[in-house]
Protein backbone atom coordinates (compact mmCIF):
# COMPACT_ATOMS: atom_id res chain seq x y z
CA UNK A 1 0.00 0.00 0.00
CA UNK A 2 1.44 3.34 -0.99
CA UNK A 3 1.11 5.72 1.49
CA UNK A 4 0.73 9.62 0.74
CA UNK A 5 1.77 12.49 3.27
CA UNK A 6 -0.88 14.42 4.97
CA UNK A 7 -2.00 17.65 2.98
CA UNK A 8 -0.38 20.95 3.59
CA UNK A 9 -1.91 24.39 3.89
CA UNK A 10 -0.49 25.90 0.56
CA UNK A 11 0.17 29.12 1.95
CA UNK A 12 2.67 28.01 4.00
CA UNK A 13 5.53 27.38 1.38
CA UNK A 14 3.94 30.53 -0.38
CA UNK A 15 4.97 32.74 3.01
CA UNK A 16 8.34 31.17 3.04
CA UNK A 17 8.70 31.87 -0.84
CA UNK A 18 7.67 35.29 -0.54
CA UNK A 19 10.29 35.68 2.43
CA UNK A 20 13.00 34.43 0.55
CA UNK A 21 12.16 37.08 -2.13
CA UNK A 22 12.54 39.70 -0.33
CA UNK A 23 15.33 38.53 1.67
CA UNK A 24 17.56 37.80 -1.45
CA UNK A 25 16.60 41.19 -3.35
CA UNK A 26 17.56 42.87 -0.75
CA UNK A 27 20.91 41.39 -0.58
CA UNK A 28 21.77 41.50 -3.80
CA UNK A 29 20.46 45.35 -3.44
CA UNK A 30 23.08 46.00 -0.49
CA UNK A 31 25.49 43.52 -2.20
CA UNK A 32 25.30 41.62 1.34
CA UNK A 33 26.31 38.42 0.62
CA UNK A 34 25.86 36.11 3.83
CA UNK A 35 22.14 36.29 3.02
CA UNK A 36 22.67 33.84 0.39
CA UNK A 37 24.11 30.66 2.46
CA UNK A 38 21.64 31.96 5.44
CA UNK A 39 18.66 31.38 3.40
CA UNK A 40 20.19 28.30 1.82
CA UNK A 41 20.50 26.78 5.67
CA UNK A 42 16.61 28.25 5.81
CA UNK A 43 15.58 26.01 3.21
CA UNK A 44 17.60 23.04 3.41
CA UNK A 45 15.95 23.09 7.42
CA UNK A 46 12.56 22.80 5.58
CA UNK A 47 13.32 20.61 3.00
CA UNK A 48 15.11 17.89 5.00
CA UNK A 49 13.01 17.46 8.05
CA UNK A 50 9.42 19.48 7.20
CA UNK A 51 7.67 22.35 8.10
CA UNK A 52 8.09 22.25 11.36
CA UNK A 53 11.76 23.30 11.14
CA UNK A 54 11.68 25.77 8.57
CA UNK A 55 11.92 28.65 10.29
CA UNK A 56 9.58 30.76 8.11
CA UNK A 57 7.13 27.94 7.38
CA UNK A 58 7.16 27.49 11.42
CA UNK A 59 6.55 31.21 11.71
CA UNK A 60 3.56 31.16 8.88
CA UNK A 61 2.43 27.85 11.17
CA UNK A 62 2.28 29.81 14.49
CA UNK A 63 1.85 33.12 13.68
CA UNK A 64 0.25 34.23 10.80
CA UNK A 65 -1.93 30.98 9.83
CA UNK A 66 -4.36 31.47 13.06
CA UNK A 67 -4.94 34.62 11.85
CA UNK A 68 -6.32 33.75 8.96
CA UNK A 69 -9.80 31.83 7.62
CA UNK A 70 -8.91 28.02 7.17
CA UNK A 71 -7.35 27.41 3.46
CA UNK A 72 -9.89 26.88 0.35
CA UNK A 73 -7.72 23.91 -0.39
CA UNK A 74 -4.70 21.85 0.86
CA UNK A 75 -2.06 20.22 -1.50
CA UNK A 76 0.68 17.53 -1.75
CA UNK A 77 3.85 18.58 0.58
CA UNK A 78 6.21 16.44 -1.21
CA UNK A 79 6.24 19.24 -4.03
CA UNK A 80 7.32 22.56 -1.99
CA UNK A 81 9.87 20.09 -0.48
CA UNK A 82 11.42 19.06 -3.65
CA UNK A 83 11.37 23.02 -4.61
CA UNK A 84 13.04 23.84 -1.48
CA UNK A 85 15.60 20.86 -2.28
CA UNK A 86 16.37 22.42 -5.84
CA UNK A 87 16.67 26.43 -3.82
CA UNK A 88 19.26 24.87 -1.83
CA UNK A 89 21.66 23.28 -4.57
CA UNK A 90 21.44 26.55 -6.60
CA UNK A 91 22.05 28.92 -3.34
CA UNK A 92 24.45 26.32 -2.29
CA UNK A 93 26.22 26.68 -5.71
CA UNK A 94 25.72 30.64 -4.90
CA UNK A 95 27.51 30.15 -1.95
CA UNK A 96 30.51 28.42 -3.62
CA UNK A 97 30.77 30.63 -6.20
CA UNK A 98 31.10 33.97 -3.52
CA UNK A 99 33.62 31.54 -1.99
CA UNK A 100 35.87 31.85 -5.16
CA UNK A 101 35.37 35.26 -5.56
CA UNK A 102 32.56 34.73 -8.41
CA UNK A 103 30.69 37.34 -7.12
CA UNK A 104 28.68 37.71 -10.43
CA UNK A 105 27.96 34.13 -10.84
CA UNK A 106 27.15 34.03 -7.31
CA UNK A 107 24.48 36.91 -7.50
CA UNK A 108 23.07 35.54 -10.83
CA UNK A 109 22.09 31.71 -9.40
CA UNK A 110 20.69 33.71 -6.05
CA UNK A 111 18.66 35.82 -8.05
CA UNK A 112 17.23 32.79 -10.40
CA UNK A 113 15.81 31.41 -6.90
CA UNK A 114 14.88 34.90 -5.70
CA UNK A 115 13.07 34.80 -9.31
CA UNK A 116 11.16 31.64 -9.30
CA UNK A 117 10.30 31.85 -5.73
CA UNK A 118 8.57 35.36 -6.81
CA UNK A 119 6.84 33.95 -8.94
CA UNK A 120 5.52 31.08 -6.79
CA UNK A 121 4.82 33.45 -4.29
CA UNK A 122 3.15 35.87 -6.02
CA UNK A 123 1.00 33.46 -8.91
CA UNK A 124 1.07 30.00 -7.39
CA UNK A 125 3.42 28.69 -10.56
CA UNK A 126 5.91 26.67 -8.94
CA UNK A 127 8.56 25.81 -11.45
CA UNK A 128 9.90 23.31 -8.78
CA UNK A 129 6.81 21.80 -7.65
CA UNK A 130 6.03 21.64 -11.55
CA UNK A 131 9.24 19.05 -12.06
CA UNK A 132 8.33 16.85 -9.02
CA UNK A 133 4.66 16.74 -10.57
CA UNK A 134 5.96 15.92 -14.11
CA UNK A 135 7.98 12.71 -12.41
CA UNK A 136 5.68 11.75 -10.28
CA UNK A 137 2.76 11.36 -12.77
CA UNK A 138 5.65 9.50 -14.88
CA UNK A 139 6.05 7.49 -12.15
CA UNK A 140 3.07 6.77 -11.10
CA UNK A 141 2.85 8.17 -7.74
CA UNK A 142 -0.25 8.89 -6.10
CA UNK A 143 -0.59 12.19 -4.77
CA UNK A 144 -2.00 13.99 -1.36
CA UNK A 145 -4.43 16.76 -1.12
CA UNK B 1 26.24 50.34 -7.60
CA UNK B 2 22.74 50.15 -5.84
CA UNK B 3 21.38 51.63 -8.84
CA UNK B 4 22.68 49.31 -11.76
CA UNK B 5 21.34 46.66 -9.03
CA UNK B 6 17.88 48.20 -8.77
CA UNK B 7 17.55 48.29 -12.47
CA UNK B 8 17.77 44.17 -12.22
CA UNK B 9 15.70 44.33 -9.49
CA UNK B 10 12.85 46.17 -11.61
CA UNK B 11 13.18 44.40 -14.56
CA UNK B 12 13.02 41.03 -12.78
CA UNK B 13 10.53 42.17 -11.42
CA UNK B 14 8.30 43.44 -14.34
CA UNK B 15 9.40 39.76 -15.78
CA UNK B 16 7.81 37.93 -13.43
CA UNK B 17 4.69 40.26 -13.49
CA UNK B 18 4.42 39.98 -17.23
CA UNK B 19 4.51 35.73 -16.49
CA UNK B 20 2.05 36.03 -14.14
CA UNK B 21 -0.45 38.01 -16.56
CA UNK B 22 0.18 35.59 -19.46
CA UNK B 23 -0.34 32.75 -16.94
CA UNK B 24 -3.37 34.07 -16.06
CA UNK B 25 -4.65 34.60 -19.44
CA UNK B 26 -3.72 31.26 -20.32
CA UNK B 27 -5.34 29.56 -17.05
CA UNK B 28 -8.69 31.54 -17.79
CA UNK B 29 -9.00 30.42 -21.48
CA UNK B 30 -7.73 26.90 -20.53
CA UNK B 31 -10.89 26.76 -18.16
CA UNK B 32 -13.28 28.66 -20.20
CA UNK B 33 -12.71 27.07 -23.41
CA UNK B 34 -11.99 23.08 -22.88
CA UNK B 35 -15.31 21.37 -23.77
CA UNK B 36 -16.82 20.54 -20.50
CA UNK B 37 -18.92 17.71 -22.33
CA UNK B 38 -17.78 15.56 -25.24
CA UNK B 39 -19.54 15.81 -28.53
CA UNK B 40 -22.69 14.19 -29.62
CA UNK B 41 -21.71 11.25 -31.89
CA UNK B 42 -22.43 11.56 -35.53
CA UNK B 43 -24.31 8.20 -35.41
CA UNK B 44 -26.90 10.00 -32.83
CA UNK B 45 -27.24 13.41 -34.66
CA UNK B 46 -27.97 11.89 -37.86
CA UNK B 47 -26.70 14.74 -39.83
CA UNK B 48 -29.29 17.47 -38.52
CA UNK B 49 -28.63 20.50 -37.92
CA UNK B 50 -30.03 20.64 -34.19
CA UNK B 51 -30.49 17.45 -32.38
CA UNK B 52 -32.56 17.01 -28.67
CA UNK B 53 -31.07 14.06 -26.77
CA UNK B 54 -33.49 13.09 -23.91
CA UNK B 55 -32.24 10.44 -21.46
CA UNK B 56 -34.76 8.63 -19.80
CA UNK B 57 -35.41 5.80 -17.59
CA UNK B 58 -37.85 2.65 -17.78
CA UNK B 59 -39.69 4.50 -15.05
CA UNK B 60 -39.58 8.24 -15.97
CA UNK B 61 -43.09 9.42 -16.06
CA UNK B 62 -42.12 13.03 -17.55
CA UNK B 63 -39.65 11.93 -20.28
CA UNK B 64 -42.18 10.75 -23.11
CA UNK B 65 -44.82 13.81 -22.68
CA UNK B 66 -41.29 16.01 -23.25
CA UNK B 67 -40.11 14.06 -26.20
CA UNK B 68 -43.65 15.08 -27.67
CA UNK B 69 -43.54 18.13 -27.25
CA UNK B 70 -39.91 18.35 -28.56
CA UNK B 71 -41.44 17.03 -32.04
CA UNK B 72 -44.20 19.16 -32.18
CA UNK B 73 -42.49 22.01 -30.69
CA UNK B 74 -39.67 21.80 -32.90
CA UNK B 75 -40.36 19.38 -36.38
CA UNK B 76 -37.29 20.30 -38.12
CA UNK B 77 -34.60 19.23 -35.16
CA UNK B 78 -33.70 15.73 -34.34
CA UNK B 79 -35.29 14.11 -31.56
CA UNK B 80 -33.45 10.89 -29.90
CA UNK B 81 -34.31 9.65 -26.98
CA UNK B 82 -32.02 7.10 -25.18
CA UNK B 83 -32.32 4.54 -21.88
CA UNK B 84 -29.80 5.60 -19.35
CA UNK B 85 -30.02 2.20 -17.73
CA UNK B 86 -29.28 0.66 -21.44
CA UNK B 87 -26.46 2.74 -22.62
CA UNK B 88 -25.12 3.62 -19.08
CA UNK B 89 -21.09 4.18 -20.77
CA UNK B 90 -23.11 7.06 -23.09
CA UNK B 91 -24.65 8.15 -20.09
CA UNK B 92 -21.60 8.60 -17.90
CA UNK B 93 -19.96 10.65 -20.51
CA UNK B 94 -22.43 12.93 -20.31
CA UNK B 95 -22.65 12.94 -16.75
CA UNK B 96 -26.26 12.05 -16.84
CA UNK B 97 -27.28 11.27 -13.31
CA UNK B 98 -31.18 11.91 -13.48
CA UNK B 99 -33.85 11.27 -15.95
CA UNK B 100 -34.39 13.06 -17.72
CA UNK B 101 -31.88 15.10 -18.92
CA UNK B 102 -32.22 16.80 -21.92
CA UNK B 103 -29.53 17.76 -24.04
CA UNK B 104 -29.45 20.21 -27.38
CA UNK B 105 -26.59 19.53 -29.54
CA UNK B 106 -25.90 21.91 -32.74
CA UNK B 107 -24.98 20.15 -36.10
CA UNK B 108 -21.29 19.77 -34.92
CA UNK B 109 -22.56 17.78 -31.80
CA UNK B 110 -21.63 20.33 -29.24
CA UNK B 111 -23.99 20.89 -26.59
CA UNK B 112 -25.89 24.16 -26.52
CA UNK B 113 -27.77 23.28 -23.78
CA UNK B 114 -28.32 20.64 -20.63
CA UNK B 115 -31.58 20.43 -18.64
CA UNK B 116 -32.16 18.31 -16.16
CA UNK B 117 -35.57 17.94 -15.06
CA UNK B 118 -39.07 18.19 -16.42
CA UNK B 119 -39.33 22.16 -14.43
CA UNK B 120 -35.77 22.92 -16.24
CA UNK B 121 -37.47 21.65 -19.34
CA UNK B 122 -40.44 23.90 -19.02
CA UNK B 123 -38.53 27.07 -18.08
CA UNK B 124 -36.52 26.81 -21.27
CA UNK B 125 -39.64 25.87 -23.30
CA UNK B 126 -40.92 29.06 -21.82
CA UNK B 127 -37.94 31.08 -21.89
CA UNK B 128 -35.13 29.91 -24.72
CA UNK B 129 -32.73 32.55 -23.91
Amino acid sequence: MVVTPKPIDPRGPRFNQAVLTVGLVGGFLFDWKPVVPVFAVVLLLGAAFGPRYGPFLRLYAEVVKPRLAPPKELEDPRPPRFAAAVGVAFLGAATIAFAAGASTLGWALALVVAVLAGLSAVTGICVGCEMWLFAARRRGIPLAG
Amino acid sequence: MIPLRLLVVVVLAFGVLLVARLFRQWRHTVRTEAPATPLIPLSIRAGAERTWVIFTTPLCASCGPIEARLRARDPGANVVRIDATEQPQLSHAFKVRSAPTVLLADGDGRVQARLVGAEAFDRYVRNPA
